[in-house]
């Protein structure tokens, strides 16, 4: 990280700033979605990008994801480097044939001849009381496509560096942002600076037990190895930050030297993110390995409205905790 | 490029075509777009076209032939080309199944699975530390949650165990008598024949001959060498002591050869002293001495330990009362021999104290019974006890 560090902004914030220093820097870079512009969306991600860039690049569309994300597609393959913004991850389910019959295979089927280097911005996460069909985390539906890459930035910093990273990138990139997320300060240095796409950063250093999360799952995890320290176990939390490319190295390394892993991701647990990091430590730790690994996700119901019910669904601190102690416990 | 012609699928679900007939022969000119055969479906006769201009080859189906769709059955060429060589049936890969798998699917080796022991379970990392610490799993118990066997656990075990265990690699002439030793424990039969005998006698023959030897042959006349003589003589008159188990029954054996067990840097070697029973005890002593000095040299020759049909270790000079010894098959039997210790025994009725050595014959019972081996000790016992009359 760049050594002046000394303000912070809100996750929000470093989204807004990415995409803004993206569109001065490149006149390619337009954004289209529900709500983008005069509104800047319902969680003001955006707002004052119209303002500095007008109507013709940052362009309220009609309530139809499947049509505009078309449009994302066809514009990326003409020349343009648009960033898509898909309010409610749920929706992606409307956009899947143009991501992943499209988009996605654009590239390979021209024989190189197209390209498609547009951005996906949408969100994931529950407990934000917004009920089964607005709280769902299903960015493990495009990391099963080739083609996709899929991104699940964790703090301000990240976002950032790998937002960028993202629209410079010339294949289809999809951003998964916790909608809890948007105000979560961090630092951001103010200088230039992009992140590699496919390079897991290791959160904390531990010795005892290796805790790989995703998006706002990391912030889980960090708070649970607070929670672990205090009876003396040195959990590490490992970041893939992207879930294709997946930096599998990283997260077996640190697999080998803990021992001990659990995978925590908010979407599904089954047939779900977990599930492969989970393939990937196996295969590669085996052999390292004091404990099964331990997989927490989302359970297997739709995401209920009543927050006690809604909370129970999701893994937390407390329940991270507990299965890490579970895990390093002897009897 | 030459272009191949495949069977076309005509509907979704259509797996095979009919091939009604070629409009083209091989070897035609066809141009691009012109009839080139017609094909049968379950709903009606179409006519193909030629998907390229050239000349008609390679030509594999024949009108009537139900071909799968998507397989290649001719190829259209340009001058100069020549059909590619055969490759891999372009059947739809749903169906491929004689077809290599595909290497793709595997993201990475699945892990060799690793030996099973029974009982508790074991974690993957503990086991490999096991193995290579070189730990028993089985006597470790588990501090897991439901017992299983942890890194922890092994690391503990290696702990209290010291020192990293050391693993000796035994040299040859061990790692052979390890082998010899258990196949002839584990294959046969042994039973042991003791007798206390008083080796007075002996010692006083071994006073009165000693000195004449050390002085002709300069070699000093042990209690092995004059057991060696007189076992030999004894075999003579017990020839199932002289035998040997072989899988056509019992075979007897000419000569006395009496092997002599000596201890090595690196394990036992039993020389062989041939036809001990009619040779000079002086020979026997020089050929005892020149054999252990080879073995403790390691230049023991091939000659010096094969031929034995009856062997001796004596222990008795590490103050051994008595112990059992293993056969060396083939041969049929092993004498151990105690040290000669002073014993109260009776002596005509009243206490008395005697040099006194414990003989132990083992005994093969395919070849020797209780009554040969006991005839045979009654003998030896005679002659320890009265050398001078069985050297003679």
């Amino acid at each position: 990280m760049p050594e002046v560090i000394a303000r912070e902004l809100t996750f929000g914030e470093a989204i807004r700033e990415a995409l803004a220093e993206e569109m001065r820097r490149d006149s390619r870079v337009v954004i289209l979605g529900e709500d983008v512009a005069e509104a800047g969306t319902p969680f003001k991600v955006l707002a004052g990008l119209v303002q500095e860039f007008g109507p013709e690049r940052v362009v309220d569309t009609p309530i139809s994801e499947a049509g505009f994300t078309g449009i994302g597609v066809g514009a990326a393959m003409t020349g343009l480097r648009p960033v898509v913004d898909i309010m409610f991850g749920d929706f992606i389910t409307l956009t899947m044939d143009q991501m992943a019959n499209q988009a996605a295979k654009v590239h390979y089927m021209s024989g190189g001849m197209w390209k498609v280097p547009m951005v996906m911005r949408t969100t994931l996460g529950a407990t934000r009381r917004s009920a089964a069909q607005h709280s769902q985390s299903l960015h493990a539906w495009f990391c099963h496509i080739p083609g996709l890459k899929v991104i699940m930035p964790s703090t301000p910093y990240d976002v950032k560096g790998l937002l960028k990273a993202a629209i410079r990138d010339d294949n289809p990139v999809i951003v998964f942002e916790d909608k809890m997320m948007y105000k979560l300060k961090g630092p951001v240095p103010v200088e230039e600076y992009t992140i590699p796409i496919g390079k897991a950063d290791i959160k904390r250093a531990g010795e005892d037990i290796t805790i790989v999360a995703t998006s706002s799952m990391v912030q889980v995890a960090l708070g649970a190895a607070v929670m672990l320290e205090e009876i003396g176990i040195s959990a590490e939390v490992v970041d893939p930050r992207t879930l294709w490319p997946l930096d599998e190295h990283t997260l077996v390394e640190s697999a080998k030297k803990t021992s001990r892993a659990i995978v925590i991701d908010e979407g599904y647990a089954r047939y779900g993110t977990t599930a492969e990091l989970a393939s990937v430590i196996v295969e590669g730790a085996f052999f390292h390995l004091d404990q099964p690994v331990a997989r927490m996700g989302a359970m297997h119901v739709p995401i209920p409205f009543s927050p006690p019910l809604e909370d129970a669904t999701v893994p937390t601190e407390r329940s991270v905790f507990d299965v890490a102690r579970a895990l390093c416990s002897k009897r | 490029m030459a272009t191949s012609v495949v069977m076309p699928a005509l509907e979704l679900a259509q797996e095979t075509g009919k091939l009604v007939a070629w409009r083209k022969k091989e070897g035609d000119s066809v141009s691009k777009g012109e009839p080139l055969l017609e094909v049968e479906t379950d709903k009606a006769v179409v006519e193909i076209e030629a998907p390229a201009d050239g000349v008609l080859a390679a030509v594999t189906a024949q009108a009537g032939a139900v071909i799968a769709v998507g397989k290649t059955i001719a190829w259209i060429l340009r001058p100069g080309e020549t059909p590619p060589a055969e490759t891999a049936p372009a059947d739809s890969g749903r169906h491929a199944a004689a077809a290599e798998p595909v290497a793709a699917a595997t993201s990475a080796p699945v892990a060799a699975r690793a030996a099973g022991k029974g009982g508790g379970r074991i974690s993957p990392k503990a086991r490999r530390f096991a193995q290579e610490h070189g730990i028993d799993l089985a006597m470790l118990r588990g501090s897991g949650s439901e017992g299983e066997i942890l890194t922890s656990d092994v690391e503990a075990a290696i702990a209290a165990a010291g020192a990293p265990t050391q693993v000796e690699v035994p040299g040859s002439i061990w790692r052979l008598m390890a082998e010899r030793t258990l196949q002839s424990w584990t294959t046969v039969p042994h039973f042991f024949v003791v007798r206390d005998v008083d080796a007075g006698a002996l010692n006083e023959t071994r006073k009165q001959r000693g000195p004449a030897i050390e002085r002709e042959r300069s070699v000093s006349l042990t209690h092995t060498d004059l057991l060696v003589a007189l076992v030999a003589r004894a075999l003579a008159r017990h020839p199932r002591v002289n035998a040997s188990w072989t899988p056509k029954g019992i075979r007897s054996n000419e000569e006395i050869n009496i092997g002599v067990a000596i201890a090595v840097a690196d394990g036992v070697v039993a020389t062989v002293i041939k036809n001990a029973g009619q040779i000079a005890l002086g020979d026997i002593s020089v050929q005892r001495r020149d054999l252990a000095e080879r073995a403790k040299g390691g230049r023991t020759r091939p000659a010096d330990i094969a031929g034995a049909t009856f062997t001796i270790s004596n222990l008795g000079m590490y103050h051994v009362d008595a112990f059992t010894a293993i056969i060396s098959p083939p041969q049929a039997a092993i004498l151990a021999v105690g040290s000669i210790t002073d014993r109260v025994v009776p002596v005509d009725g009243r206490p008395a104290v005697r040099p006194i050595v414990t003989l132990t014959l083992s005994c093969d019972h395919r070849v020797i019974d209780g009554a040969h081996g006991a005839l045979f000790m009654n003998d030896l016992a005679d002659a320890v006890r009265d050398p001078e009359k069985w050297l003679q």
